[in-house]
This record gives structure tokens, C-alpha cells and sequence, in this order.
């Protein structure tokens, strides 16, 4: 087998955006939170756990401090997930908006100033597999399985949430807030624990790419990674559980493994041109499907089907 | 009865006997942008099985009840639940959802319902108890169904819903299941406005039987109905508002003797 | 004449409304609210001279003034074509960032292509951009909005448009950034702080628009009608008033505004396809927060910022981190503010 690193990166990178749809699917195509923060979730797993493997002096070696590392870097993402979610759990989507937004906005900030640990501009290294095989292509495909094992997990969560009264809160909060808290729920609670969780599995992916890029660049806090994970969603179907799957394979699969890797196009076209027509073609697929079939591809959510499949009847 | 659990069933226990839950409304105030749309200074529901809520548009008795339900903070003053054998509890300081679980509920004027559930998804959500619904308790969909189906169904039939495996279609429909998840809360006060406008005469009588034997099993009902002849063949005590006061209390024979007040405010015909 | 036959309507409107009429015309909800809340910006204003006391940094207080109201006029002029927009459409339109950016485009190239100087294109550059606003009006939100599409979804629809726009013009101008052929400018002595006269025209041009619009809006017939429409469509068009044309006339001035604040801004600095979005977060939060007040309220708030920044600039001696302080503040304030919004619920 041929380990083409184009096409395991471009693969990582598919995965990786299913797994952050699938997260913003619970958010917004649920519980309808609008995070147009996503990459600030994801950018303080990367970089927490980024700083805490490089600069701090752990007493053990790779695997536990890897784990480690992972592990305190997902509770930050999740702590801060805690955080915006009480800040935002009363606005409108306005106050939604601002606040994942500034949240977003905010990370990146910091990780430009606080040179002495992130590397500021000039970016850091020093990242590594927490393991090795002695070859970085099968480093890297060993990689590409478990963020696939991890993206499937939540896949399965989220398969199982929509069977579960969870699901049922979430699409109700999401579709109704007073009515919820008319019939008793916990609404404000039910909202922040939602979003404490999908943040801190953010903040894992985060973690994942930061190892499989094995380099912290400011730049990768920017809006690409929300751009693609909304897009990816939207153009899918953002209540659909296959949703968030099919519009990232269609999008960004198709950006980023058809057109990097099989399209026989000029060099000098993947630095400068690809990556913008991809951003501007993003946009436009967002108003397109938007205005035209705000569901998606996969349209309406189809809660009569699931009723007759658990109930019967 | 108890919300939060959503599984006692209290049809074989006494009726009539049984002390009622009471709301008691003591020094409240409202007011919108400077007007003052709720000043009550002493009001108790649920000396009787159904109490009536009656005035004009705008006598502020739709915003009494949204006071009673938290989904409006009051300016100032108290609403307290009174249940036989627990703590009295005051609902003015409580948050909406926790007023809720504390056994008040609310079948709402406007037309609600949650775009994109199932007539059974919306039943099931109001008596699946919270830990069901914790984001790691995965399984509960099944059983949750199991233990409430018979008492689901029987309201299905009841009302006549035949498909449940669908989204509510018409207002009518979204009203009947708006109504039903309150009954198949139990509550211990359920509060009513306008519960059957926009219902069709023979399911607006199946909704008032429907209240009247959640009352004779000892639900405190209190209804605000524009249709007077519910209200003087229901209650058995009726509350006049008008400008965000009580203006008279009494049986309805008593109210209807105020002739004048009551039409003044109303209308000729209604007395 | 228009406000009594309002008053008629809304009467008969809210008689005819099952619900409670707990809720006055929005025209008279906001000019209460106005009269009630006019102090508060003054309260804002004295919580930054308080922690300006505070910090005892006294010698920032003057530069920081002269600095934040010439350095950051623009931010006042977007934010209050924004807050125009948000105000009385409802819609929060990311994309204005790239209405700002576009601005800036248009007026840097009529002065470097046809040599024209800088306080001749602003006016072109401006209608530019609120013509380019009344397109994405009409091609886009309109026609989404016709469709039934709901308010989140218009946001992200927005954000689509604001992405295809600024890499769009990443992909036509490529990212390095330009500048303004104007000649170097002269500074002024100002309290001791030497400010490029420039900055003083902007200041000053910013003054004139923001009050002529603040003029327009709250005192002109036209004003009245838009103020209407915001409160509600169906009412203002059985008092005869035209949604259609007063909604694009919306549409346009926001677009001039915040093409003007773009060509203070690039002229202030330099232009890139980044411009707006640079800008724009804070002209959210300063319309957002300041909006509580009305379009007053949304100015106040601007010019606070504008100081605030200047101020934390100086003695925190990095940019970012005024930013980040800021933007904190503000999001509190929002918070705080949210409590109030659960109220307006129906159930």
C-alpha cells in the first residue's frame, strides 16, 4: 500500500471536520445554539495541549504524558465551553453570535500575544506522535485510525442520542425554550451541559490535529475550521444524524482529497488559487442551500419514521 | 401527581375529599414600559375544584397567570403554593422550569408546539422523568414508553387522535396535544386559558370532561374563558379582573347579581 | 399626521389580538425607553473615568481622548449603520464587514486610478457601497426572506456572503495590503498630541454624517416611516407606508455609512480584503450593547469604546489585549442584559 501523505492529511482533515459537524449538529441543529466560535473550542484543545506537552517539564514519558496532556486539554476546552455557554445560555442568537464569536476572536488573541508560550506568530514545535514506528507515514496513518475510532464514536453518541429522551429535550429546547420550561425542564442546565461536552470533545479533536500537525500556527485559528464545519452541516442537513457526514465528504472531501489529489491541475494553483475558491465557493454554498433547502440534502428530520421504528404503530 | 416523577396514577383514591393545592397571590404587581397591567392585593385559587377567571381584554388575567407560571417575573409581591402535607413553596422566587416541577402547569392561549416533534414525542416529553433525560443515559427511550403507554393511548382515544406518529397539523390539533401533556402531568394546579378556542364543540365538551374529572381527582383547576356559559356551569367560584384589579369574587350567582359591573365591562347577554 | 393614524391602528390592532395588549407600539416603546435609559451611557461614562482614576494613570486620560475620537470616528459611523440595519430590519448582517471593506476598495481606487483626492471619492465610495447593500438586499435576503427562512439561518447566511465577498477580493486583489495615494499629512498639535489633520476631517466628517443620520431617522418623514416599519411591517403598510422602497432605503444607508467608515478607515491605515472583519466584532458589540439605548445609545457607546480602547492601549501597551479586555467587558454586559430578554416570552 502506497502512503501518499496528501491523502492521509486530506483524509485527517475530512474526519476531523465530520467529527466538529457532528458536535455542531447537537449544538445548532438541535438544540439550536448558534457557535460560530467552533474553532476557538477547538483552538484552546490544540493549544493547551500544545503548551502543556512542550513546556512543561512532565516526570513521565510519552504514552501517560500524551494522555495526560489530552485529557487536561479537553477539560480546558470543555471549561471554557462552560463558561461561554453561561454567558450566551439567556441571549437571542444575536448574543449567541457576539458571544462565540469574541470567544473565538479571543483565543486567537492570545495565542498571537502570550509569545514566551505558544510561539506567537512564529508558531511553535516540538509536537510528536505518542508513539513510533519508525516511519512517519505509518505515524501518521496509525493517527488517521484513531481520530477515525474517536470521530465514530461521537457518531455513534449522536445515533443514539436522537433514539433517546436526550435528543428529544435538545430538539425541544431547540424549537421551543418557554414551552420546555413550562412542561418542567431545565432548560438553561439541559443548554450548558450540551455545550460543555461538545466543546471539550472540540477541544480532543483540537488535541488530535495538533499531534498529527506536529506544529502550532496562529493562522490555523482563523475562520476556515468554523467555515468548514458550518458549511459541511448546513450543506448536509443540520438535523439529519448523516448529515453533518455526507455535507463534509461533499465539501471538504471534495476540496481537499478530490482536488488535492486526483485532479491534474498546475502546482502553482494548490497555494494561491484552490484555497480561495474553496473559502468563496464555501460562502456561496452556504446561501445557496440556505435560501433554496435550508434543511440540506437530507431535508427534514423525519421524527415520524423514528417513532414508528422504536414505538411502532 | 408529582411532576418530576410523571407515574402516580390517583384515580382510585377518594375524591371531593381531598385537599386541594392552593395558589395564594398577595400584594402582586406587574407593569409594562410604566402601565401597570397586574395590581393584585389578595387573591387565593383553589378553595374550590374549578375557579373561574373572568374580564375584559386586557384585565391582565392571561399576564396573572404567566406571573403564576414564572415565565414573567413579578415587580413586587408574592405567589405561594400551599399543598396539603409539604412545605409551602413560593413560586415567585422560583425559576419556570422549577414552578412547573413543583406541580403548576399551564394549556396556553397562543398556539405552541415544538416545530418538527411527533404528536407522541411531545406527549412522551412531558412525563419523562430527568434522569432519563441526563446526556450519558442513553437507553431510556423504550421503557420511558412502556410504563406511560397505557395512560398515553387512553388520552389519544379519548380525544380522538389517531396517528400519533406524526406532527400535529392543524391549530386544533397542536391545542388538544398542548392539553394533553397537561393532563398526563397530573399537576396539582393547572391553570387554563382559553383552553378551547379554536377546538370544535364536540372536542371542546371531551376537553372540559376531561378537566372536570382532573378536578374531581383533586387537581386545583383555575380558567380564563371568554364563553361565559362554561364558566357559570364549571366553577364554583369566579374571579372578575378588570384593569389589572379584582374587582369582584364570589359563586357566580353572586357575580351575576353585579349585573351592572360585569356588563359595563363585557357586554350585554353575559349575565 | 402618520404617528396619530398609528396610534388609531395600533389600538384597533391590539383590541383585535387575542393576546394581551401588554404591548405598546414599538415606536412608543423605544422613545420611552430612550427617555428612561438617556442616562445610562453617562453611567458607562463615569465607570471608565472611574477606572481610569483608578489605575492612576491621569496622564493617559487626555491622549487617550484626542486619540480614541479621531483614531476610532469610524468605528461610531459603521456602528451606527449597522445599528440602522439590526435596529429595524432585525437581521444582523455579518457581511457588513465586507460593505465596510468594499468602501474602502471602491474610494482607494478612484483616488489612486483617477487621481482624485480623497474627500471627493468618500461621498462616490459611499454610494457605492450602499448601492452594493441594496443588491445584497435584493438578490439575496429578500428573496430569502420571501422563502420563509428563519433569523438564524439568515445570520448564516450572511456569514456565507461575508466569506464569498472578502475571498473574493482576496482572489481579485490578492492579500497584500495598499494604500491611499494621498499626500503625507500634516500633523496638528492637539493637548499635546499630534494628530494627523486628516484624522480631524474624519472626525469631523463623522460628526455631520452620524448626526444627519441620527436627524434622518429620528426627526424627517421618512425617518418616522422607517421607525414604523421596524415596529411592525403589516401595521406600517395599512398606515400607507410603502415597506418595499422605505426597507431599501434602509439597506442604502446603512451600506453608506459603513462604505465611509471603510474609507476612513483604509485611508487611516492601509486596505486589505481583512479590513472590515477586523472592525467588525466591535461594531457588534458596541451596537449590540449600545443598542439598548436606541441609535443614541449605539453612538455613546462607540465613541466609549473608542476611548476605552485608546486609553487600555496606552497603559496595557499592547492592542490586542485592550481588545481582549473590551470584548470581555462587553460580553458581561450582555449578560447581564440577557436576563432581561426571557421576559418577552409568549407562553
Amino acid at each position: 500500500m502506497v502512503l501518499d501523505t496528501f491523502l492521509i492529511t486530506g483524509l485527517f482533515n475530512v474526519v476531523m471536520l465530520i467529527g466538529l459537524a457532528l458536535l455542531l449538529h447537537l449544538q445548532l441543529g438541535l438544540t439550536r445554539i448558534a457557535n460560530f466560535g467552533v474553532v476557538g473550542f477547538w483552538g484552546v484543545g490544540l493549544y493547551t495541549f500544545g503548551v502543556l506537552y512542550v513546556r512543561v517539564d512532565w516526570p513521565f514519558e510519552d504514552p501517560i504524558q500524551f494522555v495526560v496532556c489530552a485529557v487536561l486539554a479537553t477539560a480546558a476546552a470543555g471549561l471554557c465551553g462552560l463558561l461561554i455557554g453561561w454567558l450566551i445560555a439567556d441571549l437571542d442568537v444575536d448574543g449567541v453570535l457576539v458571544g462565540t464569536l469574541g470567544f473565538a476572536t479571543a483565543v486567537a488573541i492570545l495565542a498571537t500575544t502570550e509569545q514566551g508560550l505558544t510561539g506567537g506568530a512564529r508558531g511553535m514545535g516540538g509536537l510528536r506522535f505518542p508513539y513510533d514506528s519508525g516511519d512517519v507515514a505509518v505515524n501518521e496513518l496509525i493517527w488517521l485510525l484513531v481520530l477515525v475510532a474517536l470521530v465514530a464514536g461521537i457518531l455513534a453518541y449522536v445515533w443514539l442520542v436522537h433514539r433517546a429522551p436526550y435528543g428529544r429535550l435538545l430538539i425541544a429546547i431547540g424549537s421551543n425554550e418557554p414551552l420546555a420550561r413550562s412542561l418542567g425542564k431545565p432548560v438553561t442546565r439541559t443548554k450548558l451541559g450540551l455545550f460543555t461536552i461538545t466543546s471539550a470533545l472540540m477541544g480532543l479533536l483540537g488535541v488530535m490535529y495538533g499531534v498529527m500537525v506536529r506544529f502550532l500556527e496562529v493562522s490555523s485559528l482563523g475562520i476556515e475550521v468554523t467555515l468548514a464545519t458550518v458549511v459541511g452541516l448546513v450543506v448536509g442537513g443540520s438535523v439529519r444524524v448523516l448529515g453533518a457526514v455526507v455535507g463534509v465528504l461533499l465539501t471538504v472531501g471534495f476540496f481537499d482529497i478530490v482536488i488535492q489529489s486526483y485532479l491534474p491541475l498546475p502546482a502553482e494553483w494548490y497555494t494561491q488559487t484552490i484555497p480561495l475558491m474553496r473559502e468563496v465557493l464555501f460562502g456561496v454554498a452556504l446561501i445557496l442551500v440556505l435560501v433554496f433547502r435550508p434543511l440540506g440534502l437530507l431535508g427534514h428530520m423525519r421524527r415520524d419514521r423514528l417513532m414508528k421504528r422504536i414505538h411502532g404503530g | 401527581m408529582v411532576a418530576e416523577s410523571g407515574t402516580a396514577v390517583r384515580a382510585d383514591l377518594p375524591h371531593r375529599t381531598m385537599p386541594r393545592a392552593r395558589l395564594t397571590v398577595t400584594d402582586v404587581s406587574k407593569s409594562f414600559s410604566g402601565r401597570t397591567v397586574v395590581d393584585v392585593d389578595s387573591l387565593t385559587l383553589g378553595d374550590h375544584p374549578i375557579e373561574g377567571l373572568i374580564g375584559p381584554n386586557g384585565a391582565g388575567k392571561t399576564t396573572l397567570m404567566r406571573l403564576i407560571m414564572g415565565s414573567l417575573k413579578v415587580d413586587s409581591g408574592k405567589i405561594r403554593l400551599e399543598r396539603e402535607g409539604r412545605r409551602e413553596i413560593e413560586l415567585s422566587r422560583l425559576p419556570a422550569h422549577k414552578i412547573a416541577q413543583s406541580g403548576v402547569v399551564k394549556s396556553n392561549q397562543v398556539i405552541t408546539d415544538f416545530e418538527g416533534l411527533t404528536i407522541l414525542d411531545s406527549l412522551l416529553l412531558s412525563v419523562t422523568p430527568a434522569r432519563r433525560e441526563h446526556p450519558l443515559h442513553l437507553a431510556g427511550e423504550r421503557a420511558t414508553y412502556d410504563e406511560h403507554r397505557a395512560a398515553i393511548e387512553r388520552q389519544l382515544d379519548d380525544f380522538g387522535l389517531e396517528d400519533s406518529r406524526r406532527v400535529a397539523l392543524s391549530a386544533g390539533e397542536k391545542k388538544l396535544v398542548d392539553i394533553i401533556r397537561c393532563l398526563l402531568l397530573r399537576p396539582a394546579v393547572l391553570l387554563l386559558d382559553e383552553p378551547t378556542a379554536g377546538l370544535p364543540g364536540e372536542v371542546t365538551r371531551k376537553v372540559m370532561d376531561a378537566v372536570e374529572k382532573l378536578a374531581a381527582d383533586g387537581t386545583t383547576v383555575v380558567i380564563i374563558e371568554h364563553d361565559l356559559a362554561v364558566i357559570w356551569r364549571l366553577c364554583a367560584q369566579v374571579t372578575f379582573m378588570a384593569e389589572g384589579r379584582v374587582l369582584l369574587r364570589g359563586e357566580p350567582s353572586d357575580i351575576r347579581e353585579h349585573k351592572t359591573v360585569v356588563e359595563s365591562y363585557l357586554g350585554q347577554g353575559h349575565v | 399626521m402618520h404617528r396619530a393614524g398609528l396610534d388609531r391602528m395600533s389600538g384597533r390592532a391590539t383590541d383585535q389580538a387575542v393576546v394581551e395588549p401588554d404591548a405598546p407600539t414599538s415606536v412608543e416603546k423605544s422613545q420611552k425607553r430612550s427617555i428612561r435609559r438617556a442616562g445610562t451611557p453617562m453611567v458607562i461614562a463615569a465607570v471608565i473615568l472611574a477606572a481610569v482614576w483608578l489605575t492612576g494613570n491621569l496622564s493617559a486620560i487626555v491622549p487617550s481622548v484626542v486619540i480614541g475620537l479621531t483614531e476610532h470616528a469610524p468605528l461610531v459611523l459603521a456602528a451606527t449603520g449597522f445599528a440602522l440595519l439590526y435596529r429595524l430590519t432585525g437581521l444582523i448582517n455579518v457581511a457588513y464587514a465586507e460593505t465596510i471593506t468594499l468602501g474602502a476598495y471602491f474610494a482607494m481606487h478612484l483616488n489612486t486610478n483617477y487621481g482624485l483626492g480623497f474627500y471627493v471619492v468618500l461621498i462616490p465610495a459611499g454610494v457605492l457601497a450602499g448601492l452594493l447593500s441594496v443588491a445584497t438586499y435584493l438578490l439575496i435576503f429578500r428573496p430569502a426572506k420571501l422563502r420563509g427562512v428563519g433569523t438564524l439561518e439568515l445570520i448564516i447566511i450572511s456569514f456565507g456572503l461575508s466569506i464569498a465577498l472578502r475571498y473574493g477580493l482576496q482572489f481579485i486583489f490578492g492579500t497584500p495590503v495598499r494604500f491611499f495615494d494621498v499626500p503625507p499629512p500634516d500633523s496638528v498639535n492637539i493637548f499635546g498630541v499630534g494628530v494627523a489633520s486628516f484624522r480631524l476631517v474624519a472626525l469631523l466628517s463623522v460628526v455631520i454624517l452620524a448626526v444627519g443620520l441620527y436627524l434622518f431617522i429620528q426627526r424627517s418623514r421618512y425617518g418616522l416611516m422607517v421607525r414604523a416599519l421596524a415596529g411592525d411591517e403589516a401595521l406600517a403598510q395599512v398606515s400607507g407606508i410603502r415597506p418595499f422602497a422605505v426597507t431599501v432605503l434602509i439597506w442604502f444607508l446603512a451600506g453608506l455609512a459603513g462604505g465611509m467608515a471603510g474609507a476612513f478607515y483604509g485611508v487611516g491605515s492601509s486596505v486589505s480584503p481583512l479590513l472590515g472583519e477586523r472592525a467588525f466584532l466591535f461594531i457588534l458589540l458596541v451596537v449590540l450593547v449600545g443598542g439598548i439605548w436606541g441609535i443614541n445609545g449605539v453612538m455613546a457607546v462607540g465613541v466609549g469604546t473608542g476611548i476605552a480602547l485608546a486609553f487600555m492601549t496606552l497603559t496595557l501597551g499592547k492592542v490586542l489585549y485592550a481588545e481582549l479586555a473590551l470584548t470581555a467587558a462587553f460580553l458581561v454586559v450582555l449578560k447581564v442584559r440577557g436576563r432581561r430578554l426571557t421576559e418577552s416570552t409568549k407562553v
